[in-house]
């Protein structure tokens, strides 16, 4: 089938403002829209610059506005778009160039909800892990799907209201060690949640959770953290 | 590198914590203080039977005083702080949010005050 493939370009270097870049492609159904941005790449334009690395949905670099939503274009078949597939960067993020966001902020708010375990309580009496059951590490399973695309966060519009928002991709980072069982530190993960950056901000809009690639049910993770702090814990 | 906070780190709450509570706790007093007052004056009375006589019947019982009361409080304090979300998805800076917060707060207290002072002091005969 022929693809009608549009893209947003941005280049400070050749123009200040943003313009649309057409392309007619043969493509298979089951071809990726990244297997379309290599061949418009590689065969009709090679300024066309976007991240990519695994290709397989893991690494999540290739997060982008796929047909006005955030997708992975790697987990993006053509046969779920038709034959015009626009695609545009990030919304809410500055554009570098074309499809490629700045993703420091974003890796800012990830940092701020001290994304690791924190216990400093000495190591159990044979010295080796600390122990959790099934149950315990079932309490946490959803959020550690992450993969920090951005697709949540992007999708949000009070983050596209105020960039300032930690956004929904470090709540459930905060939240994957918050319900951690073998975790003491509640009140460091979300420190940072707690101001006008923070996860009070959230409206339930639910953008987050039907934008996100890996199917995390974000907005319930948000909620569960409002509730943690409001109860306590 | 600095050391780490001892852990456990407890969990701590702000004023913006309380304040979404406050705004979950009075959505849900207000969905059968609304729907009674709809119900009651809409419905059942009808808008166009309500008279000086049945405001003055209502105000004779002190329940239907802090029924009144209660929702002019809750409805009023649910909406201050619904329009200040908003209103700060716009506004960015530290200080006009802190003075849009007093303005607010102040808005929300007169008008408070002055319906309490009629719903429960009542008019003189």
């Amino acid at each position: 089938m022929l693809v009608a493939l549009k893209i947003k370009r941005f280049d400070p270097e050749r123009k200040p403002a943003a313009w649309w870049s057409n392309y007619k492609l043969e493509a298979a159904p089951g071809d990726r829209v990244l297997d379309l941005l290599v061949r418009a790449k590689d065969e009709l334009d090679g300024s066309l610059t976007f991240r990519r690395s695994c290709a397989h949905g893991i690494c999540g670099s290739d997060a982008m506005r796929i047909n006005g939503t955030n997708r992975l274009a790697c987990k993006t078949l053509v046969r779920e778009l038709g034959s015009r597939i626009t695609v545009e960067p990030l919304l809410g993020m500055r554009v570098e160039k074309d499809l490629v966001v700045d993703m420091e902020p974003f890796l800012a708010s990830y940092r701020s909800v001290k994304p690791y375990l924190i216990n400093d309580e000495p190591l159990p009496a044979d010295g080796r892990e600390r122990r959790q059951s099934p149950a315990e590490r079932l309490r946490f399973d959803d959020t550690t799907k992450c993969i920090l695309c951005g697709c949540c966060t992007a999708a949000c519009p009070v983050f596209w209201a105020d960039g300032e928002y930690v956004g929904p991709a470090a709540i459930v980072q905060a939240h994957r060690f918050l319900f951690d069982s073998r975790d003491r530190g509640a009140g460091e993960h979300t420190a940072a949640l707690l101001d006008m950056k923070g996860v009070w901000r959230c409206r339930t809009i639910f953008q987050c959770t039907l934008s996100c690639p890996r199917e995390i049910k974000i907005t319930q993770a948000i909620a569960e953290v409002k509730q943690a702090i409001v109860l306590g814990k | 590198m600095p050391a780490r906070a001892p852990s456990p780190a407890p969990l701590r709450r702000s004023w913006l914590t309380v304040a979404w509570t406050l705004m979950r706790l009075s959505a849900i007093l207000l969905v059968p203080l609304v729907w009674g007052h709809v119900i009651i004056q809409d419905m059942l009375v009808g808008v166009h039977k309500i008279s000086l006589d049945y405001v003055a019947m209502r105000w004779a019982s002190l329940g239907w005083r802090a029924y009144d009361a209660a929702l002019l409080c809750f409805a009023f304090a649910h909406g201050s702080n619904g329009l200040r979300q908003v209103l700060e998805d716009y506004i960015h800076g530290q200080t006009a949010r802190r003075i849009l917060r007093v303005a607010l707060f102040l808005f929300w207290l007169s008008i408070t005050a002055l319906g309490a002072a009629a719903v429960i002091g009542g008019v003189r005969q």
